[in-house]
């Protein structure tokens, strides 16, 4: 059997000029690699006239030795083996364009998720793992062919989805820097949650008075365009250009709009976790959960009393739903001790006399919140650390009040009853119900159920979806202020797409060899975003891709029976030959049969 | 509007900040007053709670910034001022710090770095390891550029007349670059043995070092250098020298100043002759002062430097006119005669056989024609080094009885004061407050003693010293054999006493900046023109009337003479000392002198160090102006692009819009001397912990640094500084306990065997996915003791004993032994910011953090409009926080400049 991996640079391909850089990542790999080897291996591969191993290959002295290597040794490709494409491929493409290379004559190589940390106790054979990696991009590379992005001109529109104080910042952030407008809220009424609150943490700023304010900015600004009752029910095109359906609801039934926008800002919000019944007494009448005891605490004035009974004592119990066991919800809802804290220093207020015991896992009141959890102690409130084993228990008592019994840590572990006459459970926030909208805009979610970022530091607001933004509390337990920093974040993020008047979109999109095409329609079928009609091509039909609207998921590759269909930038060819290379170290290695 | 936005502090806020509004189009300045952009985070190991390597994301986000088409860096710069004018845009000042490398040309090869002789705790490494004063920030700078790290110049080479870069000498030695410490001087001029013996070292006097335990034995290190270099056989120094430029110059008189003057245009191309009226050329070096304090093979060996660069030395050539020699066709003439004329005492009797003066005295003695004092009774009158020179020869001649007899007191001698103690050590006698009246003879005509009038101190006189005055009626006789008068001295006037406008007094008139004459193509040297000084003056006003006389021929700029009249500020002392908190102890090295009480000999009488006593002396500098000015760098670098003359430069800039993004600074830890960070040396930072385990790290591995051990028991403390009163910081870091938890995963990542313990108050592990990473570091095994820890104590091998309440076991009083532990130092507002805004003050809270006014809806805003914050200026954050509070600040700036220029309204 001959070797198929010589093929494709047997001479009848142009020598092409590859630099391969392997990057130590400062230890990441080279801990685990044999990053020299490497190096050493792939210098003498077809085509390869540069091969080095930068310290870290995205610094910014790598990325100038780099651009000289493209200019003084006239490279036509490029080949950069370090980590995950989500984190660096953009960086690397910008490398080739500042050199005036075409970027899609590089390739990156993911050797670290895939080789170093996946096998950090073998070192030779991840070495030989990276070793295969690197010459399959290097096959891949010396077929890849120049490709130039799609330009679309970007429409200078955003549609905010969810309004909460998040999304109306954000959509009063976009209208202030000239970019229209459409929110819209899936309730009758704007404000989400802060809406109905009161006094919030840390500024005491009334959450009613901030969404009015909002509100009254709103209606100034003819470039907002806001729909109660309303929901997203269509998404297509491109990031830049998205044609959107919207439904509302009106007493006449459902109006569909149509809307263009270059991006979308999804501010949803989250849910109050619902206890379950029974859970540390809820249920039992005075076990309130603290988005009910703010309620009651804002409506009171001179005194707290529930249920026609004055109030003396009250215990809080922290963590409920959050920081549970798996399957539960294991993250930490960040607000809520800072919320519980603020709600006892409201009702020291209301009635110094009254007793308050705080059962916590730790106090999580970071930052200036500090302040407040001081101010609440020197008030009088009394913290309990609970251990983490051990839960409180809540139980109605004889005498009509209630019983907390805890484990108290400072008192060497002594079991206790706390009688008390409410019990607030200090619950967390939980990921909004929004399937239709997590299906329609393919947002993706996290272990946690919120909706995830690309990148925390990276890309903090976007999401894999082009154009597709996340602020605020769907995408994780936050603050007011943090939503709304979030949400200006997207603003920002929004208008730095936006503002260019184009955006540039992938190439890297289905194609047709018509002459091959038999019309089968099987591709039509195959495609998830419907990017494939058939057209007339010379009397015969034959399928045709939409580039727009194409987003290279390479789906309708295999369904073609007569290869009639390849993917750009991962053509047949490529991928064959990277599986060649791939595979080639043990194809020598084992007997021919 | 110059820019759009200025953005100052390129930290992750800054930088976050500048990309945004760059991508929107915008214009915009960042502005960085480290060398590099990146702030702390490219310092860090890894981030949480993904532990992507810090590198990784802010690597490429410098680099983006830098690199990007709408965003103007000026790195190593500070923001002096901003003001808002009428039309609501800022006006900023911006002070570009003097980088003394010419960025355009700076590689970023290191070859600067490699050759710096000078070490300074290292910032970017938290101080656990040393970096050079020509430094690149870090090894991923951007821009990657090198630095002179240069706080001002060094007090000894601020004292030193001749301009002689002492501390650069001083830090060569230092690292056993002797011969390069030779160069330097002789870079200056050719007597280098004749300096590090006749020097009065007026460095030594400024050295920040004698402030504490004594000074640099600065002279002797120059000593040392010139000795070994002239132990060594050789055919003269290798030093540059430029092309002859077909110009000739006449320089009268062999003494240092003319030596220095002919070396230095000798070595600028100019055809140099020097004429001596003596037999032997040297001037006061060979012909004043005795050879056991500078012995004539010395000076004969700096001399030859000079015929190894061509100068021509003609001897026994007195010269009557300068005209003369003009008009014999050079190009300029320097005079350089000295002072030749001894003052006479001008009393009766002062030409009687035995007495005479100390010049002539001195001379007769340097040329082997000593008289025999043998059994003689000497006076010498008085009180200048000539004089002190006078007596101690007189000594060695066998006088049995010397007495330097000065109007004054001792407190007002012109003599150096080690001059006079040490005359007194070889048994020479001071008489104070007595003037020569008459010197008494014999019938012969032999000298019998000296008559002398009894002084009193009256008011001070025009040099400030008190005047004497005489004591009627007190006259009194000191017997004696000999007289010799040392009373002063004065230039001869002979060579240019025809020329118009040269004759002030009995000195040449000169413009004391070029030491030009009213005749143009005359210049003068030395003493000559300023009366008696000492060889470093003598030295540098050769080197300056060198550099004159040049650039008259030239016609280049005369206004100032670079090495002595540009320095840079001379450091203060307390910048110095306050520089560094504790200095390790060195014990001065000082010379020996050998001195007699009945000495006999001219050998030369201090003895020079020994090579360990020279790299110790050298070693207990303080590197006063960091740089060293030894010039490795300017000769290493290969692209020439050391400019030491570069100058910070101030530009005003107009903006539209300022984000501050100054960051923060971390807490002191040794403000908790309880934990003992300082003293004990394996209590360590945070920061300190993420370099030992950053890929660029110090020492390639975690280890402690006491002795180096790899540690197999560390300890975190949480809340160092930070929810503490006692520090007056009532504030949560928010970071910190996070950054602990990071660290503790990566420390068993990189050290299996090792235990970790955290001792916390709260875990505030409050953000997305933070509470899983919590969780994950227990599920890897690290350990959490609830508790603040109270004390901590050092045992003998540096293991520490932390003291602690542990909480959830019964409250016992626990100690435990710890081999590291790491303080998780929190956060502390940068009041850098607090004089940035000159006319409205940028508005700070209680904390002096920047105050945001609306915090809820205008996160980033600050009480002036157009004025934004991003990151910790404004309170603790962490990254992620941090990337999203600059995302608020950009899309307002936005607003704010859509507002300006198409003034619609803006939420504010």
């Amino acid at each position: 059997m001959s070797d198929p991996t010589n093929e494709p640079t047997s001479g009848e391909q142009p020598e092409r000029r590859i630099g391969v850089y392997i990057c130590h990542c400062g230890g990441n790999i080279s801990d685990y690699v044999d990053v020299e080897a490497v190096r050493e291996a792939l210098k003498d591969e077809p085509g390869v006239v540069v091969s080095t191993d930068p310290m870290f290959a995205c610094a910014d002295g790598t990325q100038h030795d780099m651009i000289n290597d493209i200019r003084s040794q006239g490279l036509d490709g490029l080949v950069v083996a370090s980590c995950s494409p989500k984190l660096h491929q953009i960086t690397f493409r910008n490398v080739a364009k500042r050199a005036d290379m075409n970027q899609y004559n590089y390739t990156q190589v993911n050797i670290r998720e895939q080789a170093s940390w996946a096998h950090s106790h073998d070192r030779a054979g991840a070495t030989e793992k990276v070793i295969g990696l690197v010459r399959s991009g290097v096959a891949k590379t010396r077929l890849s062919e120049p490709l130039e992005p799609l330009v679309v001109e970007t429409v200078q529109k955003t549609i905010v989805v969810g309004g909460g104080i998040a999304g109306l910042r954000a959509a009063v952030g976009l209208a202030d820097i000239g970019i229209g407008v459409t929110l819209i809220e899936r309730e009758a009424e704007l404000g989400g949650w802060m809406g109905s609150f009161g006094p919030t943490f840390p500024n005491e700023a009334v959450g009613r008075d901030e969404i009015a304010t909002l509100l009254e900015e709103i209606r100034k600004r003819p470039s907002i365009t806001v729909f109660t009752n309303a929901e997203l029910t269509s998404k297509s095109g491109s990031f830049g250009n998205y044609a959107v359906d919207l439904t509302v609801r009106a007493s006449d039934g459902e109006h569909v709009i149509h809307d263009i926008v270059g991006s979308i800002i999804v501010a949803t919000g989250f849910d109050a976790y619902e206890p379950e019944a029974g859970e540390f007494g809820y249920g039992i009448p005075g076990v309130l959960t603290l988005p009910d005891f703010k309620k009651l605490t804002e409506s009171s004035s001179g005194k707290l009393t529930f249920e026609g009974r004055d109030v003396r004592s009250i215990a809080y119990v922290y963590c409920v739903g959050s920081r549970q066991e798996a399957p539960g919800n294991e993250y930490c809802s960040k607000f809520c001790c800072s919320a519980a804290i603020h709600s006892s220093i409201e009702v020291h207020a209301l009635d110094a006399s009254i007793r308050q015991y705080h059962l916590h896992r730790d106090v999580r009141a970071y930052g200036r919140n500090e302040l407040l959890y001081s101010e609440s102690r020197e008030q009088g409130s009394i913290y309990l650390k609970v251990p983490d084993d051990t839960p409180p228990t809540v139980e109605r008592m004889p005498d009509g009040r209630l019983g907390v019994g805890v484990v108290d840590v400072l008192t060497d572990n002594r079991e206790i009853t706390l009688p008390v006459d409410l019990v607030v459970l200090v619950t967390g926030m939980v990921p909004r119900k929004n399937a239709e909208l997590i299906d329609l805009l393919k947002l993706p979610i996290g272990s946690d159920g919120f909706f995830n970022e690309i990148h925390p530091k990276l890309r903090p607001v976007e999401t894999v979806v082009d154009g597709v933004l996340i602020a605020g509390c769907c995408q994780s337990p936050r603050t007011a202020s943090e939503s709304v920093a979030s949400g200006l974040s997207a603003v920002a993020q929004s208008a730095a797409l936006l503002k260019k008047g184009f955006a540039e979109l992938e190439p890297l999109v289905a194609t047709v060899h018509e002459e091959a095409c038999t019309g089968c329609t099987q591709c039509i079928s195959a495609c998830p975003y419907a990017a494939i009609t058939m057209i007339n091509c010379d009397g015969r039909d034959v399928a045709s891709v939409s580039a727009a609207s194409c987003k290279g998921c390479g789906g309708c590759v295999p369904a073609c029976d007569v290869d009639a269909i390849d993917l750009l930038g991962y053509t047949d060819a490529q991928m064959k030959a990277a599986i060649e290379n791939l595979v080639q170290e043990h194809r020598e290695k084992e007997p021919v049969a | 509007m110059d820019y759009d936005v200025l953005v100052v502090g390129s930290g992750i806020g800054g930088m976050e900040s500048s990309i945004k509004l760059a991508d929107m189009g915008y214009k915009v300045l960042l502005v960085e007053k480290e060398a590099s952009v990146g702030g702390r985070m490219i310092l860090l190991s890894k981030v949480f709670p993904t532990l992507d390597c810090a590198s990784c994301i802010s690597g490429p986000k410098m680099s983006s910034t830098i690199n990007h088409p709408n965003i103007t860096t000026k790195t190593y710069s500070e923001v002096e001022g901003i003001s808002r004018a009428v039309d609501g845009t800022f006006s900023a000042t911006i002070r570009e710090k003097s980088t003394f490398v010419d960025w355009a040309a700076c590689t970023g090869c290191d070859a600067c770095q490699l050759a710096c002789s000078v070490a300074v705790p290292d910032q970017f490494n938290a101080n656990l390891a040393a970096r050079r004063a020509a430094y690149i920030a870090f090894p991923q700078a951007v821009p990657k550029k090198a630095v002179l790290d240069r706080a001002g110049t060094s007090p000894c080479i601020g004292a030193c007349p001749a301009g002689i870069k002492a501390h650069g000498y001083v830090s060569l030695v230092r690292t056993g670059k002797d011969e390069e410490a030779f160069q330097l001087v002789l870079d200056a001029t050719p007597l280098v043995g004749s300096l590090g013996r006749a020097c009065y070292a007026p460095c030594e006097s400024e050295c920040t070092r004698g402030k504490l335990e004594g000074p640099v034995p600065i002279r002797l290190i120059k000593r040392f250098a010139a000795d070994k270099h002239y132990e060594q056989p050789g055919e003269g120094p290798a030093i540059e020298i430029q092309e002859p430029n077909g110009r000739s110059v006449v320089i009268v008189g062999s003494g240092p100043a003319g030596l220095t003057a002919a070396w230095q245009l000798a070595r600028k191309g100019y055809r140099v002759k020097v004429l001596e009226q003596r037999a032997v050329a040297g001037g006061f070096l060979r012909h004043a002062i005795p050879s056991y304090r500078l012995p004539q093979d010395v000076v004969d060996r700096d001399i030859e430097n000079l015929l190894s660069v061509g100068v021509t030395i003609e001897t026994g050539v007195r010269i009557e006119n300068l005209q003369g020699l003009k008009d014999e066709g050079y190009d300029a003439v320097i005079v350089a005669t000295g002072t030749q004329l001894a003052t006479l005492m001008d009393v009766p009797g002062e030409d009687a056989d035995g007495s005479m003066n100390g010049l002539d005295f001195l001379n007769e003695v340097a040329n082997d024609r000593a008289p025999d004092f043998s059994g003689k009774r000497v006076v010498v009158v008085g009180g200048g080094n000539v004089a002190m020179d006078t007596a101690r020869v007189a000594r060695r001649l066998g006088a049995t009885d010397v007495t330097v007899a000065y109007r004054r007191t001792r407190a007002e001698m012109p003599a150096h004061h080690v001059e006079a103690d040490d005359a007194e050590k070889e048994g020479a006698t001071f008489e104070f407050l007595v003037a020569p009246v008459a010197v008494e003879t014999d019938a012969s005509g032999h000298v019998t003693g000296i008559r002398m009038q009894r002084m009193r101190l009256g008011q001070p006189d025009a040099s400030g010293r008190q005047r004497p005055e005489p004591i009627p009626g007190s006259e009194t006789v000191l017997p004696c054999d000999i007289v010799i008068s040392a009373i002063g001295m004065n230039p001869d006037q002979v060579p240019y006493g025809t020329l118009t406008g040269v004759v002030g007094g009995a000195r040449v008139k000169v413009d004391a900046r070029t030491l030009q004459t009213d005749t143009p193509w005359l210049f003068a040297a030395g003493d000559v023109a300023t009366g008696a000084t000492d060889i470093t003056r003598a030295i540098g006003a050769g080197r300056r009337a060198a550099f004159m006389l040049d650039a008259w021929l030239h016609g280049t700029s005369m206004a100032s003479f670079p090495p002595l009249d540009d320095q840079l500020p001379v450091v203060p002392y307390k910048e110095v000392l306050d520089r560094q908190k504790a200095f390790a102890h060195r014990d001065p090295v000082s010379g020996t002198m050998v001195l007699l009480p009945a000495p006999s000999s001219f050998d030369e009488i201090e003895q020079p160090l020994t090579e360990a006593e020279a790299r110790a002396g050298a070693s207990s500098c303080l590197d006063c102006g960091v740089c060293s000015e030894c010039q490795e760098c300017v000769n290493a670098c290969p692209a020439n692009a050391i400019k030491m003359d570069m100058r910070d430069v101030m530009t005003e800039v107009n903006v539209g819009a300022v984000v501050v993004s100054t960051g923060h600074k971390l807490f002191a830890a040794d403000l908790k001397p309880e934990y003992g960070f300082g003293q004990f040396p394996n209590v360590i930072t945070g920061m300190q912990m993420d370099r030992l385990l950053a890929p660029t790290r110090p020492f390639n591995t975690v280890l402690r640094p006491s002795d180096g051990k790899v540690p197999d028991r560390i300890a975190y403390v949480s809340c160092t500084g930070s929810r503490d009163k006692t520090v007056d910081n009532p504030l949560c870091s928010k970071f910190c306990c996070m950054y602990s938890i990071k660290q503790n995963q990566l420390i068993m990542g990189a050290l299996p065997l090792a235990d970790v313990t955290m001792h916390y108050m709260d875990m505030r592990a409050a953000g997305k996915r933070y509470d899983e990473f919590y969780q994950q570091s227990k599920d890897m095994g690290a350990t959490y003791i609830k508790g603040r820890v109270a004390k901590i104590d050092e045992t003998s091998n540096g293991d520490l004993v932390l003291r602690y309440e542990d909480i959830e076991n019964e409250g016992k009083i626990v100690e435990a032994e710890y081999d590291l532990v790491v303080l998780a130092v929190g956060i502390q507002p940068n009041r850098d910011v607090e004089a940035m805004f000159r006319d409205a003050p940028l508005k700070l809270d209680e904390f002096y953090y920047v105050a945001e006014p609306s915090e809820e809806l205008h996160p980033g805003q600050t009480n002036i409009p157009g004025v934004f914050v991003a990151g910790t200026a404004s309170g603790a954050k962490d990254i992620v926080d941090t990337i999203l509070h600059s995302g608020a600040a950009v899309a307002q700036v936005a607003a704010h400049l859509e507002h300006f220029t198409t003034d619609a309204e803006v939420l504010a």
